[in-house]
Formats: structure tokens, C-alpha cells, sequence
């Protein structure tokens, strides 16, 4: 019996997917050909455009990691569970590409590839959380013990990502001033626009990656567990004759 | 059985069994003295430097270590099947976290006390004003790591890769310890006025409340058959 949900998934998720595609290219479009050069970063500046809506993306992929999880934890529902293992190997691939591209802002705008700013020691840990929850999932025999487990990690990991936040952001005040602050500066519109309509095609790029790979995980239990039957069942209809 | 006689004897089950076996400790003492070993070959030859990294010195033996610590806390409870008792008490879950935690901690607290004079001895520390400080610190970053480790060791216990996934899960979410630890620590060192790194210990003691709380209250969801 499948899921009526994962039905309906297989019913949206093409428009949703379409209008991701829409999204990123009309914004890649927007931010890397259409809006004007930075007055102090030149034509460098073009990478944050792609950047910071990966980072959003990556926060917001965590954020639903951590609230799956807290349903978990309620309902127990096996869907939310495959929605929650789904949703932490896109956090991972959306922070490894937002540390990566960061880097690559980074090295002609501060002169480094790395420094230990808050918002760096966040994300790097947020990758380590975020594999470390991956690799916990297999590493659990039973598939009721890895949800619950598993929804442990995450809360215990989105509880701790703002103290660390913090704790950086101390430490790194303490040591050296930041880098550069947002603070006081305000965007203009011919920023603004190609960055929301990136942020919006990422985050809609996720929740179609998120539908996939949720339906995926859901129907390869599903598969498993009909072979475990079938299996059984032959078992005994051979041993019974 | 009443909430605060179950955490007294937890912790007195584990120092019994510790007095009896002496397994924890002398393991933890003996790795902890290897790290200062191997610290003090790699920075004592330039004495200026080595004041310059202590704090952090410090604290990355005290965390490697208590990782031992940790992970014997319940993998010591796999002999015999002890763990299946303690799933199927029906003491209340929440006791037992209390209890392995204060046990955790002490262990973790008696390993530091014993070789906080060795880094005195090697590194040739100037401590006796602020020494009082200093335990206040140390308690309460071993406290934050023994409420974390604590629910930690009890999930890493029943999985695979036990012995890996303990630290690889751990020490990411103990970074706020360890950076206020080590800030808290590097300021009362050097003598630096309270009023400096006060916001270190303050910021200590939120990470040892909070996490308290939320592993008292994930611990039904780990020790659960």
C-alpha cells in the first residue's frame, strides 16, 4: 500500500522542479550578467548571488531537519523519518557548496581562503554535525532505533548550532575585529532582486530534491521490507512441505 | 523507587565498580599522560610559546580523555547485559542520566585534578592566586561535557563503531566548550582581570543548563529496548 502523500509527491514534484529551474536561471541571469559591478569588489561580487542563497538554502534544509525530527519524535511516522535522513544529506551537500563557494569569495576580498569568522566556524560545523547524523544512520541496525536516534542527533545539533554561533562570534571579537560587517548597509534594489529570486529557486530546488529523495528512501523500505516478507514466506512453505 | 535514591545509586554502583576494577581511571591517567608526553616534546623546548598555547593544551588533553571516560561509562555496562537491566528498570530513565552523569563527571573532575599539577610542573605555570577560579572552570566545562558525553555514550554504546562514532558525534556540538574553556582558562592564567572573561564562565554555565535539560530529556528516547 503506498502512501498517499508519496502519491502526491509524484504528482507536484515536476512543477515544483520546473519552477526551481525557472527561478535559478532567470536569477543566474539577473546576478551574473544584468546587475551592475560593486562599487569596492568589482565583478567578484557576482559569486554571492550564488553564495548566500546556498547558505540560506543549507540553514533552511537543517531547519527542517530539526523540526522533522521534533515530529518524529511525536508521531512516529516512518515517512517523516525518511523525510528527516533526506533532508540531512542535502543539508551536507548544500553547506559543503556554500563553505566552497565562500571560500572562493573569500580569497579576493579578504586575502585568505579561510579565517575564523562566526559565520565559517558555524557552517564547518554544521557540516560535521550534519555527516555525523549521516553516518550515526548507518551504523543502526534497527530501523526504529535509527529514527529515534537519529532525531536525537538532530535536535541535540540545531540546539547547539546558535551557542556555537555565539561562542564564535565572541571568541572572534575577542581576537581580531570582523572582517567586514553587514551592519549599516543597506541594498539596493538591483542587489536585492537577482539574490531573492536566486534564494527563492534554491529553496524550491530543495524541496523538490527533498521530494525525491523522501520518495526514494520511503519506497526502498518499502521494497525491503516486502522482500523480508516474501522471503519468510517462501521459507516456510518450503520447510512445511 | 524515589527519583533521588535511584541517582545516588548509580553513582555509588559506578564507584564501587571503579574502586573494584580501576579500569577508568588508571586507563584515562595513563592516556592523559601520553598527551602530555607528547606535548610537552612538541612545545617545551620554547617555553614563551608553549605559555601561549596551555589553555589550549590543556583542554585538548582534558577532552581526549574524558572521551575514554565517557565511552566506558556504558560500554562497561555491555558486560553481563547490564544495559538490558537498566532498560528494563522501571526506575525512572532520567535518574539513571542523572546518575551516570554525576559519575561521569567526577571521574573526568578526579583525571584533571591529578594532572593539572603535571602541566604546572612541565609547563612551569604561575597559578596560585587563581586557583580557586580555575576549579570553577574546570567543573563547569567537565560538567557541560559529562551532560552531553553522558547521553552520547549511552547511544554510541548500542550501534556499530562505537569506539568512532563517539567523538566524531561529540566533539563537534562540545565546540562552545571548548572555546570558552579554553578563553576562560588562557584569562585566569594570565592573570587577567575577572571582569575580561567573566562572559566565558556565563556562557559555561548556560551550555551546562541547557544541555542538562534537553539530554534529561532525550535520555527516555535513547535508553529504550
Amino acid at each position: 500500500m503506498m502512501n498517499r502523500f508519496i502519491r502526491r509527491i509524484q504528482r507536484f514534484k515536476g512543477w515544483i522542479g520546473a519552477a526551481a529551474a525557472l527561478c535559478i536561471f532567470y536569477g543566474l541571469y539577473l546576478g551574473l550578467l544584468d546587475s551592475p559591478p560593486d562599487y569596492y569588489q568589482g565583478e567578484v561580487v557576482r559569486i554571492m548571488y550564488v553564495h548566500v542563497p546556498l547558505a540560506h538554502t543549507a540553514l533552511l534544509a537543517y531547519g527542517t531537519l530539526f523540526v522533522g525530527s521534533l515530529w518524529y519524535l511525536w508521531k512516529r511516522d516512518v515517512l517523516v523519518d525518511n523525510m528527516c535522513h533526506a533532508a540531512a544529506g542535502i543539508t551536507a551537500a548544500f553547506t559543503i557548496l556554500a563553505l566552497i563557494t565562500g571560500a572562493i569569495w573569500a580569497k579576493p576580498t579578504w586575502n585568505t581562503w579561510w579565517t575564523w569568522d562566526p559565520k565559517l566556524v558555524s557552517f564547518a560545523v554544521l557540516l560535521l554535525i550534519a555527516s555525523g547524523y549521516l553516518m550515526l544512520r548507518t551504523f543502526v541496525e534497527d530501523p526504529d532505533k535509527e529514527g529515534r536516534y537519529a532525531a536525537v542527533m538532530a535536535i541535540v545539533g540545531g540546539i547547539d548550532l546558535p551557542i556555537i554561533y555565539f561562542s564564535a562570534e565572541w571568541w572572534r571579537t575577542l581576537h581580531q575585529p570582523l572582517s567586514i560587517s553587514m551592519r549599516g548597509v543597506s541594498m539596493s534594489g538591483d542587489i536585492l532582486l537577482p539574490l531573492a529570486i536566486m534564494s527563492l529557486g534554491l529553496n524550491l530546488l530543495f524541496i523538490y530534491m527533498l521530494m525525491i529523495r523522501t520518495q526514494m528512501l520511503y519506497l526502498t523500505n518499502l521494497l525491503e521490507a516486502k522482500k523480508g516478507r516474501l522471503l519468510s514466506h517462501a521459507h516456510l512453505s518450503h520447510t512445511s512441505s | 523507587m524515589p527519583f533521588f535514591r535511584v541517582i545516588q545509586w548509580v553513582v555509588w554502583k559506578d564507584l564501587i565498580s571503579e574502586l573494584r576494577s580501576r579500569e577508568t581511571l588508571s586507563s584515562m591517567l595513563f592516556f592523559a599522560l601520553i598527551v602530555i608526553l607528547v606535548f610537552s616534546f612538541s612545545f617545551a623546548m620554547d617555553q614563551d610559546a608553549a605559555q601561549q598555547l596551555i589553555a589550549g593544551i590543556i583542554w585538548v588533553s582534558f577532552v581526549f580523555t574524558g572521551i575514554i571516560g565517557l565511552g566506558k561509562s556504558f560500554s562497561a555496562e555491555l558486560q553481563n547485559d547490564a544495559i538490558e537491566y537498566l532498560q528494563m528498570s522501571p526506575a525512572p530513565k532520567g535518574a539513571i542520566y542523572l546518575g551516570k552523569m554525576i559519575g561521569n563527571l567526577l571521574f573526568m573532575l578526579v583525571v584533571e585534578i591529578m594532572l593539572f599539577p603535571l602541566f604546572v610542573l612541565f609547563f612551569n605555570l604561575d597559578i596560585v592566586e587563581e586557583i580557586g577560579l580555575l576549579l570553577l572552570i574546570f567543573f563547569l566545562a567537565t560538567l557541560g561535557l559529562s551532560a552531553v558525553g553522558t547521553l552520547f555514550s549511552a547511544l554510541t554504546v548500542q550501534i556499530r563503531a562505537r569506539e568512532v562514532m563517539l567523538p566524531v558525534l561529540l566533539l563537534p556540538l562540545a565546540v562552545p566548550v571548548m572555546i570558552a574553556a579554553v578563553e576562560a582558562t588562557r584569562g585566569a592564567l594570565e592573570g587577567q582581570p575577572l571582569v575580561i572573561y567573566s562572559q566565558w564562565i556565563e556562557l559555561l554555565t548556560i551550555f551546562d543548563i541547557i544541555f542538562t535539560v534537553v539530554s534529561f530529556w532525550l535520555f527516555d528516547l535513547i535508553l529504550d529496548s
